[in-house]
Formats: structure tokens, sequence, C-alpha cells
């Protein structure tokens, strides 16, 4: 590889590098550049600028020639992303393809990936949940992982922070284990939704709660977002293919014009980040490599604090792939720690059903969002035979369909004036915590290279007993809630789906109050290598239910006030 | 552009035959648009016969009149698997013998009853081990794939879309509890 460091160093010097423009990449920085950071964002994937990038966001239904669905060469050249619910033809222009970042799957795991300016926020489902003391107070209660080196007093100001500029809309819903939040109105639940909430409280009480699931759209009220150039969710339910009202939260709409308009961001796009640059007499990081994605030249950038948040397991593989004299293992990974004990969420349960009654009801319109289960087991106390729990999503709904049973102009007359209602349909989904584990890891393949001569990541992670118990249970409970509620024909299904495919990774760069058992302390600064941050999924010291975007925003935020601050030391 | 999509765009813009037309029906030019599934000119027109049956034209246009039957060889071509091809390949080849053994006549010659009744027959056919039972089982493969893309075809194209049902990319404010009274719509003749 040429290495042309053609430009002099002073031109690329900045005073903080972020890795990553998703989530929380972009949240990061955000605030550097509000706080007057003269900060470069780098990007491995290419730019993909708010509207003028986003080419089927107003394609009708018609004009994709298979009608959204993915062309079997497709799906056989790519059967990793094919898997995703959302790789469809409207939005499969925002996924990494199979063979452009290989890996190896010690065990089943589907690696879903966005390389793009604003990488998966594109994506995401938008669900935004608060964490509590019940979750961060887990791994030290129950005995797994180590203990989180900060609890929700640390947090609770910062989540308050990202969710009014990002625009989240939800109801006070009061509960302990979900804390409410700077809330625009709730998203309103349908009928059966709200029969179904009611049948919980009458059968267990205030044990189990279903709420109006809180999401990053703006609902209500646009007045405070006209000033991102955001307006109000239209419902379109359309947001994989990237909204051109910017109703919901991504880095494109959001976080990264606004840090554009400070002046203070520089945009590097089509770089993929090699290693941090560790000075062994300075005794600390000193920058980035790069290899740029069509020269294959490297480039090197350098500022005095490093974000690394390139996605969780990416974010892995790039300090393990730092190494030096001082790091032979990988950058900070003194205990050699790093890529292990890395977790997800348990996605694979579902509980459907139907509801004879509210016959005279149906829906119209739309919304982005819909219920919530927040996690009721072993919440105060351990309870059950297996550790933690899991938080559900749940939905109704009812629309007119037509009769396909005929044939000529009966079947016409049917399809065009759909009249069929049928009862109402319902569904459960689960979101299952997972034990970080040793023996869950990622490292680097001793022989294998990408297509920039990067390592491979052997990828080491699987279910084990607790998620067995856990899903079985998830099934049980759901069943019976149902049947109590009067649900009739009521189906579970077990997908056994490999992990990843909740993309919901999370670990390996654990937070930790101490330095022999974990990479990251209290402010997401590597405990050997101070200058570097970490704030996406690869922080994260356990998973909780809750899906994790939002906490990994407040991290980000938090963060880059603390690197700020320690600067002006 | 490569050349399988030249030759797709070609066979489009000529209706389906890229090849040179040619008079002797013995040997029936196969379409190139459909490289998958080696469907014959005349097996289009058949094809076309039984959606046009499936969704007949009236006040408001029919299949063919939206070439639905392109959109279901584009459906089969480039989304099935060689299996599905395979069974709905054979159905194909084999219908219309099956029509002539039960009516007498080929399929373009029935009345539009009697092709109705053909084809909610056919769909129904039930499989098994024998060889009959398998080409049973391919037809009523073949007709059910029809029935289902006719049907997808239509009702996602941009005539009905447009001009019939529009379709809205801002459908308004959820409502969780709205009375089916208050839904009904004016009925569309169909």
């Amino acid at each position: 590889m040429a290495n042309l460091n053609i430009r002099s160093k002073q031109e690329r010097t900045y005073e903080a590098i972020v890795v990553g423009s998703g989530i929380s990449g972009s949240w990061a920085a955000k605030e550097l550049c509000d706080l007057g950071v003269k900060t470069l964002m780098i990007e491995r994937g290419r730019n993909v600028e708010h509207i003028k990038d986003y080419p089927t966001t107003n394609m009708l239904p018609y004009e994709f020639p298979h009608r959204g669905q993915m062309p079997k060469e497709v799906k056989d050249a790519n059967p990793v992303v094919s898997k995703c619910y959302a790789f469809n033809e409207d939005a499969a222009h925002f996924f990494v393809k199979d063979a452009e970042h290989p890996y190896v799957q010690e065990k089943p795991f589907d690696w879903i990936r966005g390389y793009q300016v604003g990488g998966k926020s594109l994506l995401w489902a938008r669900q935004v949940q608060r964490w509590s003391d019940f979750d961060f107070e887990g791994p030290a209660r129950d005995g797994f992982a180590v203990d989180w080196p900060i609890r929700y007093k640390d947090i609770a100001s910062w989540y308050s922070h990202v969710e009014k500029f990002a625009g989240v809309s939800g109801n006070k819903d009061g509960l302990p284990q979900l804390p409410d939040g700077e809330f625009l109105p709730g998203y309103e639940l349908n009928v059966v939704e709200k029969y179904f909430a009611e049948q919980l409280k009458k059968h267990y009480g205030n044990d189990r709660h279903m709420i109006s699931s809180r999401c990053a759209h703006i609902h209500g009220n646009a007045e405070y977002y006209a000033q991102q150039g955001r307006a109000m969710c239209q419902n379109r339910n359309l947001c994989q293919r990237g909204c051109p009202f910017g109703g919901y939260f991504s880095s494109n709409s959001s976080t990264i014009p606004w840090a554009l308009k400070t002046g203070n961001l520089t945009l590097r796009p089509d770089a993929i980040v090699h290693s941090v640059i560790y000075d062994e007499e300075l005794g600390k990081a000193t920058g980035v490599r790069i290899i740029d994605a069509h020269t294959k030249e490297v480039e090197e950038f350098y500022a005095p604090v490093l974000f690394i948040n390139a996605a969780a397991l990416n974010t892995n593989l790039i300090l393990l792939n730092s190494t030096s004299n001082r790091f032979p293992n990988g950058l900070g990974n003194d205990n050699g720690l790093l890529g292990k004990y890395v977790a997800f969420h348990n996605y694979r349960a579902r509980v459907s059903g139907e509801y004879e009654g509210l016959s005279e009801y149906a829906t119209s319109g739309g919304r982005p969002t819909s219920g919530y289960f927040p996690r009721f087991r072993n919440v105060y106390k351990q309870e059950t035979d297996f550790l933690r729990g899991y938080a559900a999503g749940f939905s109704g709904g009812r629309g007119a369909r037509a009769d396909n049973s005929g044939i000529g102009m009966e079947l016409k007359e049917s399809l065009l004036n759909p009249d069929q209602y049928g009862p109402w349909r319902v569904g459960s989904h689960m979101m299952g915590e997972t034990l970080p584990k040793e023996t869950n890891y990622v490292a680097l393949d001793e022989n294998l290279k990408d297509p920039y001569g990067m390592p491979q990541l052997k990828i080491n992670i699987d279910y084990d007993d607790n998620d067995e118990k856990m899903t079985k249970d998830y099934i049980e409970q759901m069943t019976e809630m149902f049947e109590k509620a009067g649900f009739t024909n009521i189906q579970s299904s077990d997908s056994k789906q490999a992990p990843g495919l909740d993309i919901h990774e999370m670990g390996g760069v654990r937070m930790g109050k101490d330095p022999k058992t974990s990479l990251l302390n209290a402010n997401h600064q590597l405990h050997a290598v101070p200058n570097v941050y970490v704030t996406d999924g690869a922080s994260m010291t356990s998973t909780s239910t809750q899906n994790p975007s939002l906490t990994y925003m407040a991290f980000a935020a938090r963060a880059a006030h603390h690197a700020v601050a320690e600067s002006k030391k | 552009m490569n050349r399988r999509i030249a030759l797709r765009h070609l066979a489009l813009i000529s209706g389906g035959l890229a090849l040179i037309p040619s008079c002797d029906f013995s040997s029936d030019d196969i379409l190139a648009a459909y490289d998958k599934l080696k469907v014959t000119a005349s097996q289009k027109t058949l094809l076309g016969d039984i959606s046009n049956t499936i969704i007949p034209a009236g006040e408001i246009k029919g299949a063919l009149d939206l070439e639905v039957p392109d959109f279901i060889l584009v459906m089969i071509n480039d989304c099935f698997t060689t299996e599905n091809q395979a069974m709905f390949t054979k159905g194909f080849a084999a219908f219309p013998d099956y029509v002539k053994t039960i009516t007498g006549s080929k399929f373009e010659k029935l009345d539009t009853k009697k092709k109705e009744e053909i084809i909610q027959a056919g769909t129904k056919l039930e499989g098994g081990e024998t060889e009959e039972g398998q080409t049973n089982k391919a037809i009523s493969y073949f007709l059910n794939t029809t029935k289902r893309f006719t049907i997808q075809g239509y009702m996602a194209s941009e005539y009905i879309q447009t001009e019939v049902i529009p379709y809205s990319l801002i459908p308004g404010e959820y409502n969780g509890a709205v009375l089916i009274t208050d839904l009904q719509k004016p009925r569309i003749n169909g």
C-alpha cells in the first residue's frame, strides 16, 4: 500500500477525530462542534446527503420492478444481509452486501451493517426507551459481567439532552423500570391494544404494563425542529428509504447537518480506519490511519482527542488492529479482554393471535410505532430459573381485506372494494437480555483479509441455557396473557435465528470500574489511553432489554462534554 | 448495460418477442426476456388469456391491458428458486393438455364461464406420487402462482394506483378506533 501523506501534517490535524457517522458518532461530533471543537468525522462508506441521496423515498409501489422483493440472484449472493427484514428493493442500497466486508463465522452470526454517512441511523427501528437503575445495577445484583461504573443519575440529564434534540414522542407512563423523558405527544394505542393493556391491569395488577412505545419521531409539535430543517412525521412508514421530512431522527437529517452548520465539522467519507496511532513517547493516541476506499492509499489524521464509534463490532476490529510495542494485543488491551464479553438481544420468539371482540372498529391512517411491554420478569428480585428478563413489542391491527377466492368479474369487484374485516390480529415479539460472557467474543483472523487488506473479524457468539429458558418463558407468559385477554387462535414460534439479526450486538470494549476487568472507565475513556473514547455499542457492560441507540446517544453527548472539559484543564 | 439487460429491454420494446417472428408454430420461439423459464410466444399468449380470465377488462381495465403477464414472468424469472421455476414451467407446459382432456377443446376456444371453471378447478387439483399426481401438483402450482401474481401485478399497477384507487404516500394521522360504518367508501364498479 502506498503511503501518500501528501498534504502537510498541519492540514491533517484537527482538535478531535470521530470515527463513524452513525447514531453515536454523529452525536459525539455534534456536541464537539457545538462546543467549538474543530472536528474531523471519518466514515468508511460513501456520503449520503439528507434528501438528495434518498433515491427511493418518493417512489410508488409500482415503480419497484419486483414490488419490493429482492431478486433471487441478489439473495443467493448475499445470504447474510438477505435475512434482514428491511433488505428490500426500496432500501437495499443502504445495506452492506456480503462480499463487501467478509468476516469469519466461527458460529453463525448475521452481521447486518450500513456503511454510509449516517450509518444504520437511516435503517433503525427508532425505538427509544430509557434504561433505569434496574438495568445499570443488573450485573452487580445478579453476579454476571462486571458492575457498571455509572448509574441512572449519571446519565439522566443526558437522556433529556438528546431526547429533546432528536425528538422523542411518548407518554409519561410513570413506570420505575422505564423512566419518563422529554416527550413530544405520544402516539395513540389502538382500541385492541388499549383493551389488552386494561386486561393486563385486571389480571396482573400493577405488575405488567403495555404502553405506547417511545419513538424518535416528531409528533404533535414541530416548531423546535424547524431550526434543524425537520418537520412533523407524516406517518408514511417508509423510514428505511430516508425521510424527506426529517420526521424521524437520523444522523443525516439532524446531527450531521447541525454540526456542519457550526463550521467546525469536516466530513471525510470513503475512508476505512485501519488503526489508531499510538505514540509511545507521549503515552497517548495521536491520530488514525485510514485507507481510501477508492485509491486504497493510506493517509494519517491527527487530533488530541479520538472518538471510536464505528459501530460495536467494527470498533472492536479497529482497536484490535491498533497494535504497538506498548499494546501488542490491541489498543488499551492490557487485560486481554478486548473483544470479549460481547452480547446481543434475543429476538427469537413471537406469539400471535386473534381477537373477535371490538368488531365494530378498525384503524385508519398510519403511525410509526406500536405497543411496548417493559420488562416484568426479575425486576425487583430474582424470581425465575433464568437471570434477567425480556421486553416485548405488541401490536394489533385490523383493516379491510379482499376475498381472493373468486375469479373473473366477481374477483375484480372484490379486489377493488375490499370489505372483509375478519377478527383483529394481534402479535408480539420478544426482546431478551443476554448475558455477556468471556466465551462470546470477536477476534482478528490470523490469515484472512478483507478487500482493503484489513484482517477479517472472527465472530464467536452463541445463545446459552439462560437464553433458552427465557425464550420458553416468554412464549409461556405471552401465551397466558393472550389467553387471559380472550385472544384466540394463539400461535407461537421460535425462529432460532442466529445472533446478529437483532442488530443489537454490544460489548467487547466494556465499561467498568477496574482496569483489570474492563476497557473503559466511567467517562468512556480507555483506562490505558484516556484520550480515546468509545461511546457506541462496544462500550456496553450489559445489554438490558431496551433498544440501545438512545443510550449510545446519551453516552456520546456526555463523553464529548467530558473530553472538552478535560482539554481545558 | 450488460447483454442480459439489453436483451430484456429489447424484448419489452418488441412486446416480449426478441427473436425474429416465425410463422412455423411447430418451432415456437422462446422469449429471451425470461431466460430461466424458456417461455414461448404462444405460451405467453396463453398466460395472457389466463390472467385476463382471472381479472377481465370491463369499465375498468383488465389484467392484459396492464401487461400483467410480463409482471408474472419477471417475478418468476427473477425471484423464484430453480425448483419452483421448474414446477411452474412443468405446470405451464401441462396445462393445454389438461384443458383438452377435460373439455375436448383448446383453452382459448372456451367461453368465459368454462375458462373460469377450469382455472378454479385447476387451482384445487391435488398432487400425488404417481406421474399424473405430479403433473396435477404442477398444474395447481402454476395456476395458483399465476393467480397470485395476477392479483399482485394488477393491484400494484400504475393504472390502479393512480386512476382507480390512488396510492397515498401520506396516509394521515392514525385513528386507532374508527367505526367500520364510518369507513365505507363509495363502491368502485369492478
